[in-house]
This record gives C-alpha cells, sequence and structure tokens, in this order.
C-alpha cells in the first residue's frame, strides 16, 4: 500500500466545490450552540479544524428546520429562521479563510426529540410507535405538517446556501423523521407515504425536490443516511441500497454520507457511534457497497481513527472521503501534521467515547484527552513557547504529570518528571486491564512520547523525595501523584478488595463475589467483567438506579451487554453498608435505598470501587517550604493569566507549588489533563 | 667518459620509451572513431597542464611541489643529458645545470618516498608503484653525483663514477621503460589526452564568478547507432581509452567517492583499472583497493564484454555510481569516470535491458506515465489545489515558471514547494507552473542509461516550453536544473534556469523578502548537480548567512561535498553495501555539531530524512527562509 497522503491528500471536486482533500469531519452536536445559532465557541471548534488542513468541516448535527423540531437539546442550531444566515456568513468565511469547505446537516428529528423543551409543540412523525431513546410518543402527521415540513426543509437549504455555506446534507440517518418514513418499523401509515418503499420514500423525494427547486441544480445537497438498520422490522441492505441509487439518479443528492445501524434504541446508539471495544472501521463494506451503486462521493464515518485506515478506505475505492470526526476532536491538526511528515506527533483518538458521552448527559462535548478541543477561545491546541525558560519539576506519570511535562516543555522550560513506576500512565494502566479498555493507554502512550520528544527528563522508577526535588532548583514544582484506591469506610472495609487490586491481578478472583458500586463509572463494571470472564459467580450491586449510571450512551449499552453475556447479576438501588466474616467467607450486607430493608450476600470476596484518595504527602512535605503554600491563584487559572507566585519568583531560590489531578481530588483523566494544561500553559 | 655515457644510454633509453610507446599506443589507438582537433589541443595543451591539471594537483600542496620537482627536475636533467651526447656542450656549464636539476628532483623524490613510505596514505597504489620512489632516487642520487662529479673535473675514481652512471642509468631505465607500464605511462599518456580531451569545453576557463567552467551535461546519444552504449572496451572513443592510460592511481577519486565510503561494490580508480586491464586482457596488473566486497575481475579483452558477472566488471559496480562526479573533479589526470559508466549503461539498459532493481519498473513508468512514479499527471498539482498555481497554458505570457518537478508526487517534497511557493506569492513574483503538462525531466532515465526515454521526454517537454511566453524557469530540483540548463540544449532547447536559492537571494538581496532573524546552528549540504554539475556552492551559503544561524562546514562541502546518495539512480538500483550513503554524510553533519542540515535538492531531502537515529533536522533552504519571513 502507498503512503496515506498519496489517497488522502487529493482534492475531490462535487459540481462547483473542490475539496483540497479527502479528509473531513461530519456534522454533530457538541452542544456549543448559543441561542440556537453557531456562534464564537462553535465557530472556533470548526476553525481549528481548517487551520489544521481537513477538507472538510461539517457542523450542526440534527439542525433544526421546523419549531417542533427544537434545537434546544444538545444546544443545537435552528435553521428555521433566516435569523441564522449572518452566523453561517461569518462562520462561512472564517471557514474559508483556512482553505476549507463548510457544510451543515438539516433535519427533523420528527419523533427523535423532545416535547417537554422550546416551543412545547408534540413531536411528529409518520405514525405513533413510541421511540425507546427519546421516549417520546409522536402525533401521526397529517397532510398539512408534510406539506409544511417539505416547505421547511427548502427554506434551510436557501439559508445554507444565503449564508454562503458550500452545501448541506439532510439526515436521514439515526431515526430522523426523513428516515422514520423510509423505515417500516416506524412507518405504519396506509396513504400515499406509507406501504411500499416507493411510498415510504415520498416525503424524502418531495423534501429534496423542494430544496432543489429553492436552489437549483448547482447547489450541493447530500444526504446522511444508513446502509442497513441492522434490525428485523427496519430498512435492510437492499432497502438503502434501492433509496441510495433512486435519489441519486433522480440527481436528487450530490453525495451520501452513509453510516452503519440505526439509534432508536441505547445499544443500537452505542453501535452507531462505535467505541474502542469495535474494531475500526466496523461499517465500510456498508459505504462500500453504497458505492458501487450510486454515482455521486460517497462519504463515511465511524470509528476510523487513524490515517492508515482512512488511507485504505478512500485508495481501495470503498469511499471518497473518509470522515474522522471524532479523530479531529481528539486532534484538530491531523491533515496538517501529515502534510509536514509529523503523522507521529498526531494525537490519535481512542474512542473511549467521553465526547459524545457528555452531550447525552446534558454536557458540552470534551475530548477525554485533548483539553483544548472546545475551549479553543481560551486553551491553545498549539502551546507557544514562554517568554522565559523555567525549571520545572512534575511529580507523577500519570495523565496529569504527563500532559504538565509535555506542556510544560513545549513552553521551554527545563521539565524533570519522576514516575516511581517503571512504566509511565499512572492509574490508566490499571484501567486499561479491563478486557476492551485496553486503548485507554493510548492516552498516556502519546503524551508520554510527547514528553520525551520535547526533551523531558523523564526518570521512570524514580521516587521523588523532597530532597531529590530541590536538587533539581526548580522554580516550579508540580504534584501529580495521583490516588490511590479507596477501601470505603464501612464496618469491615478492611475485609474488602479494591477494583484495582483485582485489574492489576494482585489479588486472584475466588468463586462467587460480590462487587459493590460506589462511583456509577466504568470501574466497576470493568471489574465484574474481568472476574466473570476469569469464571468467577460476580454479582454487582450499586446503590444508583442502574449499575454504571454515570457513564454514557456510547458506553453503558456496552458495559451493561457484556455483564449479561456473562451472567453477572445486576443489583441496582442497592447500598452496601458493612461486611463481617463467616468462616473462610464473607458476608456483605446491602440495603435497599428505598425500602431501607437489609439483605445479605454470602460470598468468597467482596470487592469495592469507591474512587480513589489522594497521594498527597510529598504535596504536604513541601508545602511550607514552597513560596506560595502550595495554592492555586484560582482568578490568574481561570482567567488564563500567569499564577503571581510563579512571576514574582527572582531567581533568588524558592519554588511555586501546585497540585493536579487525582492528587487533589479523584476525579477522571479528563479533569487531570485539563488541570495540568490549563495551569502549565501560563506558566 | 661516464657523462658521455649517461648521455648516449639516456638517448637510448628514450628512444626504447618511444618504441615502446608507439607499440603500446595500438591499445588505444584501435578505440572507436572520435572527433578530435588536434591542432587547438595541442594550442592549448600547455594552459590545460599548468592551469587545469595543477588546480587539481595544487589541491595537495605537498603533492604539487613534489611533483614540480620530481617531474621538472627529471625533464630538465634528460634534456641535459641528450645535450652531453653532444661534446661541444660538455662542460661545467651543463652538468652544473644537470647537477642542480637533479639535486631538485632528488629533493622531490625523496619527498616521494617520504610519502609512500612513511606517511603511505591508503588510497595509493602498490605494486610497480612501490618501488617508484627508488627508481626517481637511484637515478636523481646516482647521476647528481656523477654531475657534480663532473663539475668538480673528475674527483672521483672512474670506477665509482661509472658505477654510480650505472645506478642512475638503471633507475632511470625503470622510468623510462615504465611509459607502457610503469608509472611513467601517466605522463606521457596523461599528455597526450589532455591534447585530445573529449570534453574540451571543461577547459574553457573560468565563469564571472571566478570559478573553472564546467562541462557536465552528457553527450546525446544516436539512436539509429547500430550499437547503442559501449560493450566491449574497443566500443570506447580511442581518447577515452587514452584517458584511461592516463590514470596515475593517485586514488584521488577512491578516497571522495561516496559509494567507496560507504562500502558499496565501487572503486573509481579499479574502475579505471579495470579498464585498462581489459584493454589489455589477461590477469590483473593492479595492485590497489579494488572494489569494496567483490573480488578481482572476471574474463577480459579488448573484445569482450566489459560488464557482466564473471566479466571485467560486475554490474553492481556499474550501477553503485551515483553520477555525483567527486571523482572527475578530484581526478588530477581529468579522466571522465560519470561518462564512462553511462556509456557503459547505455548499453546494459537499451541493448540488454538488465538495469537492476527498481530501475526496470521506473523506466517502464517514465515511458508510460511521463514520471517514474507512474502518478496521473494530475497528480503532480493536485496536492496543492489550496494553493491556487496559475498554470502556464493560461497565461498568455508571465515572468518565471516554476519547474515542479519528481518531488511534487512525494509528501516531503510538497512539503518544501509549499514553503516555496509562499515565498514567491509573498515576494509578489509572476510565475505559473506546467502543472499536469510538466513532464519528468529525463535525468533519471538518462543516468540510468535509458537515453531514448530521456530523449523523448526531453524532446516533448521543449515542444511544450517553447510553445510558453515567459523569462525563466526556476527549479527546486538540481537534477531538473541541470538537464534543463545544460543538457536540453543539444536539443534545441535554450532556457535560462535557476536554481530557487538563487531567485531567493535575488529577491531577498532586491528587498522584495524581509528577513527576519533565526537562531541556532546549520551546515549546508551542496547537492552534486547543484555544486559540482553546476559549479554553485557560494549562492546557497550566501542566503543562509542572512538567516543569522550560525553556519559550520562539513568535512567535504562546496565542490567536495559528498553525496549524499540520491543521485544517478542509485536509490532504485539500490546496490547494498557496508552502509547507506547517507548515513555517511549524515556522520559527517553529525559531527559539526549543528543542530540542522540545510539542503537544496528534493533527492538530498528524502536521503538524509532516511536516516534513523539522533541527527541534526533536515531542512530545505527554501523553509529557512520561510520561516524567517514569518
Amino acid at each position: 500500500m502507498s503512503a496515506p497522503h498519496d489517497a488522502l491528500l487529493r482534492p475531490l471536486t462535487i459540481k462547483g466545490l473542490t475539496i483540497r482533500n479527502r479528509i473531513m469531519s461530519t456534522s454533530h452536536a457538541p452542544s456549543y450552540g448559543k441561542d440556537g445559532r453557531p456562534q464564537e465557541r462553535y465557530q472556533l471548534y470548526h476553525e481549528e479544524k481548517a487551520k489544521g488542513g481537513i477538507g472538510l468541516t461539517m457542523f450542526g448535527g440534527s439542525s433544526s428546520v421546523s419549531p417542533d423540531s427544537p434545537a434546544a437539546p444538545w444546544n443545537q442550531i435552528s435553521v428555521a429562521d433566516d435569523g441564522v444566515i449572518p452566523h453561517f456568513r461569518a462562520f462561512s468565511e472564517r471557514i474559508h479563510s483556512h482553505g476549507a469547505a463548510l457544510m451543515v446537516q438539516l433535519t427533523h428529528m420528527g419523533r427523535r426529540t423532545r416535547w417537554d423543551t422550546e416551543n412545547w409543540l408534540a413531536t411528529v412523525s409518520p405514525s405513533r410507535e413510541r421511540e425507546p431513546a427519546s421516549r417520546s410518543i409522536p402525533k401521526e402527521m397529517e397532510d398539512t405538517d408534510i406539506a409544511r415540513v417539505v416547505a421547511d426543509f427548502a427554506a434551510a437549504v436557501r439559508r445554507c446556501k444565503e449564508g454562503g455555506l458550500d452545501g448541506c446534507e439532510l439526515s436521514a440517518a439515526h431515526g430522523h423523521l426523513i428516515d422514520q418514513f423510509w423505515s417500516p418499523a416506524t412507518n405504519k401509515r396506509t396513504d400515499e407515504y406509507g406501504g411500499s418503499l416507493e411510498n415510504r420514500m415520498r416525503f424524502s423525494v418531495q423534501a429534496l425536490e423542494a430544496a432543489r427547486a429553492a436552489v437549483g441544480d448547482d447547489y450541493i445537497i447530500g444526504i446522511r443516511m444508513s446502509g442497513d438498520e441492522l434490525i428485523d422490522d427496519g430498512l435492510s441492505h437492499e432497502d438503502c441500497l434501492t433509496i441510495a441509487r433512486t435519489l441519486t439518479e433522480r440527481g436528487l443528492v450530490d453525495f451520501v454520507n452513509l453510516i452503519g445501524g440505526q439509534a432508536r434504541d441505547h445499544i443500537a446508539h452505542a453501535i452507531s457511534l462505535p467505541n474502542m471495544s469495535f474494531p475500526v472501521a466496523p461499517f465500510l463494506a456498508l459505504a462500500s457497497a453504497i458505492k458501487r451503486e450510486v454515482g455521486v462521493p460517497v462519504f463515511h464515518a465511524q470509528r476510523i481513527t487513524d490515517l492508515a485506515t482512512a488511507a485504505r478506505a478512500v485508495e481501495e475505492g470503498h469511499i471518497d472521503m473518509v470522515a474522522m470526526t471524532r479523530a479531529h476532536i481528539a486532534d484538530p491538526h491531523i491533515v496538517k501534521k501529515l502534510m509536514e511528515g509529523r503523522a507521529d506527533d498526531i494525537r490519535q483518538c481512542v474512542g473511549a467515547g467521553y465526547c459524545i458521552d457528555r452531550i447525552y448527559a446534558g454536557n458540552d462535548a470534551l475530548c477525554i484527552q485533548n483539553a483544548a478541543t472546545g475551549r479553543e477561545a481560551f486553551m491553545p491546541h498549539v502551546i507557544a513557547k514562554a517568554e522565559k525558560a523555567r525549571r520545572v519539576v512534575v511529580v507523577g506519570g500519570g495523565p496529569a504529570g504527563l500532559e504538565a511535562a509535555r506542556v510544560s516543555a513545549e513552553r521551554g522550560h527545563h521539565v524533570v518528571l519522576f514516575e516511581k513506576d517503571t512504566t509511565p500512565g499512572g492509574q490508566v494502566r490499571i484501567a486499561a486491564k479491563a478486557t476492551w479498555r485496553e486503548a485507554l493507554t493510548g492516552i498516556t502512550r502519546w503524551l508520554f512520547l510527547q514528553a520525551e520528544k520535547k526533551g523531558v527528563d523523564i526518570r521512570l522508577a524514580t521516587e521523588a523525595t523532597a530532597d531529590a526535588i530541590s536538587a533539581e532548583t526548580p522554580d516550579v514544582v508540580l504534584i501529580a501523584s495521583g490516588g490511590t484506591a479507596n477501601r470505603g469506610s464501612i464496618p469491615g472495609a478492611e475485609l474488602a478488595h479494591t477494583t484495582w487490586e483485582v485489574l492489576t491481578g494482585a489479588v486472584e478472583p475466588a468463586e462467587s463475589i460480590l462487587v459493590y458500586d460506589g462511583t456509577g463509572q466504568h470501574h466497576a463494571p470493568s471489574c465484574a467483567e474481568v472476574l466473570a470472564k476469569k469464571g468467577a459467580l460476580v454479582e454487582i450491586a450499586t446503590l444508583d438506579r442502574m449499575v454504571g449510571e454515570e457513564i454514557g450512551g456510547t458506553n453503558q449499552p456496552i458495559h451493561l451487554r457484556e455483564l449479561y453475556k456473562l451472567g453477572v447479576i445486576l443489583s441496582p438501588n442497592l447500598q452496601l453498608i458493612e461486611i463481617y466474616p463467616e468462616g473462610n467467607k464473607r458476608v456483605a450486607v446491602l440495603r435497599n435505598e428505598y425500602t431501607l430493608e437489609e439483605e445479605e450476600r454470602l460470598v468468597d470476596q467482596v470487592v469495592v470501587e469507591f474512587g480513589t484518595l489522594p497521594v498527597d504527602w510529598l504535596y504536604r512535605d513541601l508545602r511550607e517550604t514552597s513560596v506560595n503554600r502550595g495554592e492555586t491563584d484560582l482568578d490568574a487559572l481561570l482567567s488564563g493569566r500567569p499564577q503571581p507566585s510563579v512571576e514574582g519568583l527572582n531567581g533568588a531560590g524558592g519554588f511555586a507549588l501546585f497540585r493536579l489531578g487525582d492528587a487533589v481530588a479523584g476525579r477522571n483523566i479528563h479533569a487531570a489533563i485539563y488541570d495540568a494544561a490549563r495551569l502549565c500553559k501560563d506558566l | 667518459m661516464a657523462g658521455a655515457l649517461a648521455g648516449w644510454l639516456t638517448v637510448g633509453l628514450l628512444v626504447a620509451a618511444v618504441v615502446i610507446a608507439v607499440h603500446h599506443s595500438r591499445r588505444w589507438r584501435a578505440g572507436a572513431a572520435a572527433e578530435v582537433d588536434l591542432v587547438a589541443g595541442l594550442k592549448a595543451l600547455p594552459k590545460r597542464y599548468l592551469v587545469d591539471v595543477h588546480d587539481v594537483v595544487g589541491r595537495k600542496p605537498f603533492n604539487a611541489r613534489f611533483h614540480a620537482l620530481t617531474a621538472g627536475g627529471f625533464l630538465a636533467s634528460l634534456v641535459l643529458l641528450v645535450l652531453a651526447v653532444v661534446p661541444w656542450f660538455r662542460g661545467p656549464l651543463l652538468w652544473g645545470l644537470a647537477a642542480l636539476a637533479l639535486a631538485l628532483m632528488l629533493a622531490g623524490a625523496l619527498m616521494v618516498g617520504w610519502r609512500r613510505h612513511v606517511v603511505k596514505p591508503t588510497e595509493l597504489s602498490g605494486g610497480r608503484f612501490a618501488r617508484l620512489p627508488v627508481s626517481l632516487i637511484a637515478y636523481a642520487a646516482g647521476l647528481l653525483v656523477v654531475a657534480l662529479d663532473r663539475v668538480a673535473g673528475g674527483a672521483l675514481p672512474h670506477g665509482v663514477t661509472l658505477v654510480l652512471a650505472g645506478v642512475g642509468l638503471f633507475g632511470g631505465a625503470d622510468l623510462l621503460v615504465g611509459v607502457g607500464r610503469g608509472p611513467l605511462k601517466h605522463a606521457l599518456h596523461g599528455a597526450l589526452y589532455l591534447v585530445a580531451h573529449p570534453r574540451p569545453g571543461r577547459f574553457s576557463g573560468r565563469d564571472r564568478g571566478g570559478e573553472r567552467k564546467r562541462d557536465s551535461a552528457l553527450a546525446p546519444l544516436n539512436l539509429d547507432d547500430a550499437k547503442l552504449g559501449v560493450e566491449v572496451p574497443l566500443d570506447f572513443a580511442w581518447n577515452r581509452l587514452l584517458g584511461f592510460e592516463a590514470c596515475v592511481q593517485c586514488g584521488r577519486c577512491e578516497s571522495v567517492c561516496p559509494a567507496y565510503a560507504a562500502g558499496l561494490p565501487l572503486n573509481p580508480k579499479a574502475l579505471i583499472q579495470d579498464l585498462v586491464g581489459a584493454m589489455e586482457g589477461g590477469a590483473a596488473d593492479y595492485a590497489g583497493h579494488g572494489h569494496p566486497g567483490r573480488s578481482v575481475a572476471g574474463a577480459r579483452g579488448p573484445h569482450l564484454p566489459v560488464v557482466g558477472e564473471g566479466a571485467a566488471i560486475h554490474p553492481n559496480t556499474l550501477w553503485a555510481c551515483t553520477t555525483c562526479r567527486a571523482c572527475v573533479d578530484a581526478c588530477p589526470m581529468m579522466i571522465e569516470h560519470v561518462d564512462v559508466i553511462v556509456d557503459l549503461r547505455r548499453f546494459e539498459t537499451l541493448e540488454k535491458a538488465s538495469a537492476p532493481g527498481k530501475a526496470p519498473g521506473v523506466l517502464e513508468e517514465l515511458r508510460i506515465a511521463d514520471n517514474p512514479g507512474g502518478f496521473p499527471a494530475v497528480r503532480r498539482i493536485d496536492w496543492a489545489f489550496d494553493l491556487a498555481l496559475p498554470l502556464a497554458r493560461e497565461r498568455e505570457k508571465f515572468d518565471v515558471l516554476l519547474w515542479l518537478g519528481d518531488a511534487a508526487f512525494d509528501l516531503r517534497g510538497q512539503r518544501s514547494l509549499r514553503a516555496f511557493i509562499r515565498l514567491l506569492k509573498k515576494a509578489g513574483v509572476d510565475f505559473a507552473v506546467l502543472g499536469e503538462d510538466e513532464l519528468d525531466c529525463g535525468d533519471l532515465a538518462r543516468r540510468l542509461g535509458d537515453e531514448a526515454t530521456f530523449q523523448d521526454l526531453a524532446r516533448r517537454n521543449i515542444a511544450r516550453l517553447e510553445g510558453l511566453s515567459f523569462r525563466r524557469i526556476v527549479t527546486m530540483d538540481p537534477h531538473a536544473l541541470h538537464v534543463i540548463r545544460n543538457e536540453y540544449p543539444a536539443f534545441g532547447g535554450a532556457f535560462e534556469v535557476v536554481h530557487h536559492t538563487a531567485l531567493l537571494l535575488e529577491l531577498v538581496e532586491g528587498g522584495r523578502l524581509t528577513l527576519g532573524s533565526l537562531s541556532g546552528t546549520l551546515t549546508y549540504h551542496d547537492p552534486c548537480y547543484l555544486g559540482r554539475y553546476n559549479g554553485v556552492t557560494e549562492a546557497p551559503r550566501r542566503l543562509l548567512d542572512m538567516l543569522g544561524m550560525e553556519r559550520r562546514e562539513m568535512e567535504f562541502s562546496g565542490l567536495a561535498s559528498r553525496c549524499c546518495g540520491g543521485g544517478g539512480g542509485t536509490s532504485v538500483t539500490d546496490v547494498a553495501g557496508d552502509r547507506r550513503i547517507p548515513d555517511v554524510r549524515m556522520e559527517q553533519a553529525r559531527e559539526t555539531g549543528a543542530a540542522c542540515i540545510a539542503v537544496a535538492c528534493p533527492n538530498c531531502t528524502v536521503m538524509l530524512e532516511g536516516v534513523v537515529g539522533p541527527r541534526p533536522e533536515v531542512k530545505e533552504i527554501a523553509e529557512l527562509v520561510l520561516e524567517a519571513t514569518e
């Protein structure tokens, strides 16, 4: 196979538009919209990709065309009125100034949204089937509704053209209104919009024809659709082929942006946004099949995280544009780095799904490993050199410590990093031991390689002490010593094992095990899965309403699927209140959160997950000798100014001391990395 | 008595030398016909010797001194000894002058001895050369005493002077008889070769920059010839064969050859001696270093094929040459090794179709796709879509044609091109590119011996260029620069071509580009096709010195620069050695301690960047200049 650039760094012409290369980002909903418009934050996020060399960036996943498809969920964009046009214009100019193309996705969500927000209008759909994911029960569309939404699509496409966007796509994937009409699972109509596939396609054809009439044949309109809904009563692969062929043969669409699966329930949703448990490019074959049938370019996303896979997809002719959407969330400068011969510097998406999971929990999209994504207004993707080079000592080689070392080295400081283990990675190394979570190591591996490349003096298997640190005569000491597993404080806690002990292999699993989940995160289900795979009989109890309640929509279903497959007993709503021994066994006392009734489990082992406690003895040792007594000036931190304690150093000895990541309080990888990047970028 | 005897014996030895030389000349005179202007050559001889040869010899001042003393003293003594035959001349004055000449020669001979037997440079051949100092000293010392005795009116006993005259003449005999096979062979053949040199253009003086003019273009091959290229020694023109005879085995070529240094099976000195041996046939009479990793040559003779597994020259030797011209530049006898290599390659490629490694595939792609990678023509510019390059065919008239070259197909090359294009735009240069209409310049095909494909590409490129209205061509590729500037004229294409470093220097000096200051250290690697082929070594350095970085020089630099290993098709013939040529070069860069190695050729960039392990950062000059403007 030839080098990635051979396939990828070639332009693609669609109608009057030439896209400079074959790498794109698909429309998604990062929740950066403000008042239903793509404003500064949203634009800066996409501008970074344009600066990074991307060919086409598409924004506004599920941008709504009608008032009964509210833009409020996920802070999305409303294209339902002309007020959006000036924003589109500013956005287009911003992206075009870097040579990239810009498009938007338009949709009517149909039943796949909420009625209890924004305009409080009932959701609409071809039929009255309840959607499992949004739980909404829609109103069956009347002919007047159909005519209205068709006209709304046309008007929205016109707004895109007037806004200077290079094109747009209509979403007919993930169970939106258009594919609600297409799919026999959601379309039970008996009029000319239901029944035969031709009838079910009628609404989409009308919408596209109206759009064409509004903007002419020259404007680029595409469609995002599935290549196979992968459910018994949904659209088959043959149906999808027919739809794609029909729409392209009639000249209604200029590209097909293809996905595999659909998203009407939790597991379908997780499959359509494949996380790290999936192989790369799991649905490429579907896109490839569609490409053979249609005469227009085919775009495709879904876990294409590396350039080799991307290049193969294009080179072998499966698709025309390869969408590396989450890959660009992890690193918006993929193309630039490829062009500059720095492909090794690309921070590769590990498929943690942190970005998308946050959306479905009502938050904004953030990258588990790149603290600058979505924060472009104040967090730089490229770290500038500091005016004054300082001596920095970092304690700890986990995510916080490595990021602190990397950013400090980029700033031009002299950096020494102490890590007491023989390998860097910190707690990530433990988390990665859980079956399909292995790819997490990519996060710290990249940080480590970058820190090493930037000249950080990394001292592995070396425990930092106050003396060792002072021997470096540092200006700044950053304590990122992480945390240690918390056994909890219930009576009999000393009889429990921690998830760490199980994952690291320090404790061999016995026959019957109760896993108690006190955090609702990945740790307990991961651990239960490992134990069950080793042959133990496992029950996982939690005080939450469901196991893994804090885990987002693309990961929790995978955990649950695996636990169910392994026969793990899921016991929500139970709090662990005591453990006591009985012979060689343990009795775990669980109390129902709601009835307060107690029940007992006689097991061989009790494994608990209570998060971590900070490892802070070194911090405390150093605190009194530091110039700032370990205090971070929060005003300076939050306003992006250098820490006054560091500014005040006059070279006459003395150092400023800061704590980062779980050494402050147990949180997560993103928090650790953000702690480090935010502080160090201004030091 | 001893004096007159010495005179007569000298005359006898000279006659014998002439007889031997005439007999010997049958070997080289049997070569193919060549057009030579002997009269002009004879007229030019003194200047060719005193200026051009001594330019080269004088690079090693010690050698120049001992050569002047030894050769000058020897020639003068021969003349004086011949005069001693005439009684009228025999007198203190003659013997005084002879003594002076012989004393000078003795001094030179002692220097030769010192060098050969005390310093012992490894590149020197042994064999007959090992006893050269003995013969020189015997001749000079023996006859010096005789001459001094004559001046003193015969102070020594006759017997002693006779013995000394005998010793001297014995040394003289060894030297003079050596015009056939011994060290002195170089003097006669070297002089004749200077008269009949196949590249009279290389002696035509200096350019305005004070550099010796370079005549580095390969001569076109007549594709209608019955036999294409050189198969057997006698296919070489007679004056080429004469050149091989001129080789003095000084080993200067050996010590500058990048292939030899990396342990590839090529030693230019041994190559020339292989050809000398092939002219003669029979066993090898050569006592210098061979081709690394290859045993002594196989079957050879004036009518036997030169190249082959069991022939005089192994194919791997032929294909290990990078055509860097370091040997040509270093040769005091003005031998044209690269012409020889290409003549032999032409036969191998055009008649035998036996070019090795990836060469056949690359040549086929050149024939089919007009570029060595076999890319569709559009790929030469499609990577630059976002740069909106002006297309020549859409422009009525423009100032500069940017020749993109083969680097346009390569990611690394594209990065350098991007930097240069941004500089052109910054400086407001009115430029355009051929884009899809650009064909490969033909350099690779020509160096691989595929003259047919080269001529086809050259003619078609010339036709395309002639249909356009522009002032001059600029290119980042010294290979394209050389081919278009120096080799297209033979096919009717006359274009002004500048290297991008020259244009950038012009833009900076003209105030159209403003440079800020960069920090750090760099060393500059001269591309062979810019330096030795075109004599350009100072302009890139002047440009680099404007960047404010500290410039350090490598052990081999300027006209003596060491090749990166990327020329002459060696990157596709891929003959293995002990090391890779770029690794050797990079080691020299590392030794300077510079943080950056500035390059000015896309081949050099690729070769040097391919070196693994810690090394200076490889940066194209345009990239550095762009950095300095930002």
